[in-house]
Order: C-alpha cells, then structure tokens, then sequence
C-alpha cells in the first residue's frame, strides 16, 4: 500500500518562497491573501546577539493518519484517501471551520465567495474552483496520481522538499524517516502526521 | 524544533460562537428542566410553554450565529439528515445538529396541547388558524396519549444539546484549554444553571403564581448546587491548566490576568449569586430583588465563561 510522506529538511531550505508561488499557482490558491496559501514558509531570527541565524520553516497540512480536521467535519468534505492523503470535497463543505479550529498545523484555510469571484477574475477561464470551502493542501493529488512530484517538492531549489512513500523500503523518505533523524511535529498531539522535518539547530549548533 | 515555538489564539470562532454555545446550553436546558418539571414535579401550562418557546426560539437564534458564518449556506444541506450520524457519527456538530433539530421538533410537540388550551394562542389569528386545523388537533391528541414518550424525546436531545456544547470544543486537541474532560463538564453544569436562574427570573417577575413557590424554591436550591459545583470543576481546570503543558499555562495566565473572567464570570457570575442564593436557601430573603439579581448574575456569567472561553485557546506551532 502506498503511504505518501514529505521530509522538509530545514538545513537547505534558503526562505526564496518558491515553493510557496509554485504552489498558489498550480492549486490556484487566493494570492491575494497571505493568510490563504496552502503552504507557508515563515522566517524567524534565531540566537542571541552576533550569534544569530534565520531560520525558515515551511509548513503546510501535515496528511495525519489520525487528522483532527477529519474527525470534526460534520459533513464529510474532509476525507483520507487510501493512500494517505487527506483532501477536502469542495461541494460538501459548508464552510463551519470547525477543521481550522481542530488542526494544530494552522494548516486549514478558508476560501470565500469573495475569493472565488477574485479568483475567477485572477486565473480567468482557467479556475477550476465553483464554491467556497476550507482549503488545504493536497499534496498536489492530481500531480502525484501521473507519477509527477507535489509542485512545491519540484520547484525547491535546495532540495529542502523531499516526496515519497513511506511503505517502500527503498524510497529515500522511508530511509530517512527510519533513521530517526527527521521528525514530525508535536506528535504527542496523536494526530501521526506525514510531514517530517530535519533540525538545522542541531547542526549548526 | 521544539525549543522556537510561537504560541497564538485564534480569530476563527468568536464572540459569535460564544453566543451560539451559550444560547443552545441554555435554550435546552430550559427546555428540559420545564419538562422535566411538568412531567414528574407540578403540571404546569405556563412553565411548559416558556420553557419550548424559550429553547426553541434561544436554538434558533444561536444557530443562526454559526448559520450566518458559514462559507457555503446552501452546504448546509448535508449535514440536516439524519442519516448523517451513519456517514460521521464522529463529529460532534453533526451530533449537535440533529440534537438540536429534534428538540426543537419534539420540544414544540410537547407544547402542542398546551398551546390548543391557551387564550393568548387563539388572539393571534395565524396561530388560531393552524392550532385548529384538523390535522394539528390529531397530532396535539396524539401527543397527549404519549405524553411522557414525547416528553422525554425533547429531554434527552436537550441533554445532548447542552453537553455537545462542551464536547465541540474538546475536540479540538491543539489547544489543552479545549481538550479536556472538565470543559464538556463545566458547560453542561453552567447549561443547567442559566437555566435555572432563567426559569427563577421567569417565575419572578412573568409567571407569578403563589402555588410554584415550592418549584421555584426548588429551583434555587438546585442551582446552588450547580455553581458549587462549576466552582469545583473550575478549581480543577486551574490546577490542570497551571501544572500542564505551555499551551494550558499560557490559556490559565491569559483567563486568570483578566478582570473579566476573575471578577466578571467568577466574582460576580459564581460567587455572589453562590452567596446570595446561599442565604436565601438556609435563612432566607426578605424581597425578591436578592434572589432576581443572582439570577441575572448567573446568566451574564454563563456568557462570560464561554467568551473568555473561546478567546483564551491558544495554539502552540513549532516555527
């Protein structure tokens, strides 16, 4: 069974954001709106004194095994496919952001009217989005099904984005999930997240 | 990864959601408690009529709180079936939903019969035409065969109304404030308690029989012991949230620095109308205006917990 995950390797992320345009553009997600990408790169100053660094930490839905944005959406929109990615039905989501609420990622987005009138406007014929809903990645979906990358994993240029599938031995991502040196975040929530990250504290320290 | 966190509440659910928790706990808990009361305790028309009104009408408006907020208003056609409980029997506002669609539906049949015997119904002319329809004349004959089945239909989705209101917000796991078995306690037990201080305002100034006194003694007993008991609950929550992770520490230093929530919710929204009621109950009150107070006391206060409440989650993100 394929069992999709990410590494993001904090080390060679470098902050360009062009995963995060890469992203807005094949998702044709509100760019319009900061607070409405599927993923974001967040830049923050490290260290004291001379002895500081920035550090950029991309974030996006974390495709839990146990997702919480799953379990309290009332209508079904939020659903996991058998290959581990958690997607949202557009047309069944009512929009409670209820899924907002239970997602310790921040990563649950809302798309409203006024952003699908923008949209249709910014993309022009070519916008594939008819309602609003609350939005999340999809580890580009429709990518990964013709064997293509997630656009943001494609488009990195330090290699910081990694993509695979965790139930393949040889897959690069299991190694590196196996040898324990990348993590997930705050799993002691239990929501078995299938992002992981490679510290650069404990490198650079 | 862990040692840079950034710690943030949210702007997502708001005042508004606070209004939506508050009215539906109290709506159906003063649903259930007439009910309750007209079944087992005194028959009682008027009290059984304000009390469906009033959680049919509180229901409405909270509804139309998280109604108004929705992205998508026409979605929310999925989610008004029953059948959705088979689809996500996991999700509590699918739950709360139904809950709150079939108390309503059982809550106005109960009343049915009541509202067919009173003067004010047959003043009003759309309501006079409806209540004598013949086919509402067979449902209100029905009702009145099964009485207490009906009764206790609307009871327990009251129930469920009052206690999915904390159970909504537990489910939320980020944010320790929210996850928690004491939150879907202390909402339930604040539920009952507006209530009750709403039904006690209610006898006191619009449903004024001398023959209730018994109820409405009653029911200032049972609500003292309700706040004594959200005052236990909350203790335990402020141990939890002070000895608990960063996310509880920093929800317990954003609640317990605020004078709305020290002086405003438990001050004057526990500990006074406790007191109040307190000596009312052990030597009693000359006047009703000590008894009347701590009920509104206890209703602002029900408002209070749950704003501060929605407010003070915080989220703890690892960038």
């Amino acid at each position: 069974m394929t069992h999709y995950a990410m590494v993001i390797d904090l080390n060679t992320c470098v902050g360009c954001n062009a995963c995060m345009a890469a992203c807005a553009m094949e998702n044709q997600t509100p760019v319009w709106d900061k607070n409405k990408w599927r993923t974001y790169v967040h830049d923050k100053e490290i260290g004291l004194g001379s002895d500081v660094h920035r550090r950029f930490f991309p974030r996006l839905c974390n495709h839990c095994d146990n997702p919480p944005c799953m379990t309290v959406c009332p209508s079904g929109a939020t659903y996991k496919k058998p290959n581990g990615i958690v997607m949202v039905d557009q047309d069944l989501c009512m929009g409670c952001r209820a899924c907002a609420m239970a997602c310790p990622y921040h990563a649950r987005v809302e798309v409203t009217w006024q952003d699908v009138k923008e949209g249709q406007k910014f993309y022009g014929s070519d916008y594939r989005r008819r309602r609003p809903s609350v939005d999340k990645c999809s580890f580009c979906e429709h990518r990964v099904e013709q064997g293509l990358k997630p656009a943001c994993v494609e488009t990195c240029v330090g290699s910081a984005r990694l993509f695979g599938d965790l139930d393949d031995p040889e897959d690069p991502i299991a190694q590196i999930v196996a040898s324990g040196v990348a993590r997930p975040l705050m799993p002691h929530i239990g929501t078995r997240p299938n992002v992981y990250y490679i510290d650069d504290i404990r490198w650079r320290g | 990864m862990d040692v840079h966190m950034t710690y943030a509440t949210q702007e997502i659910w708001t005042w508004w959601l606070a209004i939506y928790l508050y009215f539906g706990g109290l709506g159906a808990a003063t649903l259930a408690v007439t009910f309750l009361t007209d079944m087992y305790l005194k028959p009682d028309r008027g009290l059984v009529i304000w009390g469906a009104g009033a959680g049919v009408i509180l229901l409405a408006l909270g509804s139309m709180m998280l109604f108004g907020h929705l992205l998508d208003k026409l979605a929310v056609i999925h989610v008004l079936s029953p059948l959705v409980l088979f689809k996500k029997p996991d999700a509590w506002i699918a739950w709360g939903t139904q809950f709150i669609i079939w108390m309503m539906v059982w809550g106005v049949l109960y009343a049915l019969p009541y509202v067919r015997e009173t003067e004010f119904a047959r003043q009003v002319p759309v309501i006079r035409n409806l209540i004598d329809r013949s086919f509402v004349i067979g449902i209100a004959n029905l009702v009145k065969r099964f009485r207490r089945s009906v009764g206790w239909l609307a009871v327990i989705n009251g129930v469920g109304v009052a206690v999915y209101t904390g159970l909504l917000l537990q489910s939320f796991p980020a944010v320790a404030l929210w996850h928690n078995p004491a939150v879907p306690l202390l909402f339930t037990i604040s539920a009952f308690s507006t209530a009750m201080a709403f039904l006690i305002l209610l006898m006191y100034t619009l449903l004024k029989d001398q023959a209730d006194e018994h109820v409405r003694v009653l029911y200032e007993r049972i609500d003292l012991v309700l706040i004594a008991a959200e005052l236990v609950v909350l203790f335990s929550l402020y141990q939890y949230l002070k000895n608990g992770s960063e996310s509880a520490v920093r929800s317990l230093e954003l609640l317990w620095n605020d004078y709305g929530w020290v002086v405003g919710f438990i001050g004057f929204g526990l500990i006074v109308p406790f007191l109040l009621e307190l000596k009312g109950v052990i030597r009693g009150w000359g006047g009703r205006l000590p008894i009347l107070t701590a009920s509104v006391l206890v209703l602002m206060g029900g408002y209070l917990l749950r704003h501060y409440f929605m407010y003070a989650g915080v989220y703890a993100y690892p960038w």
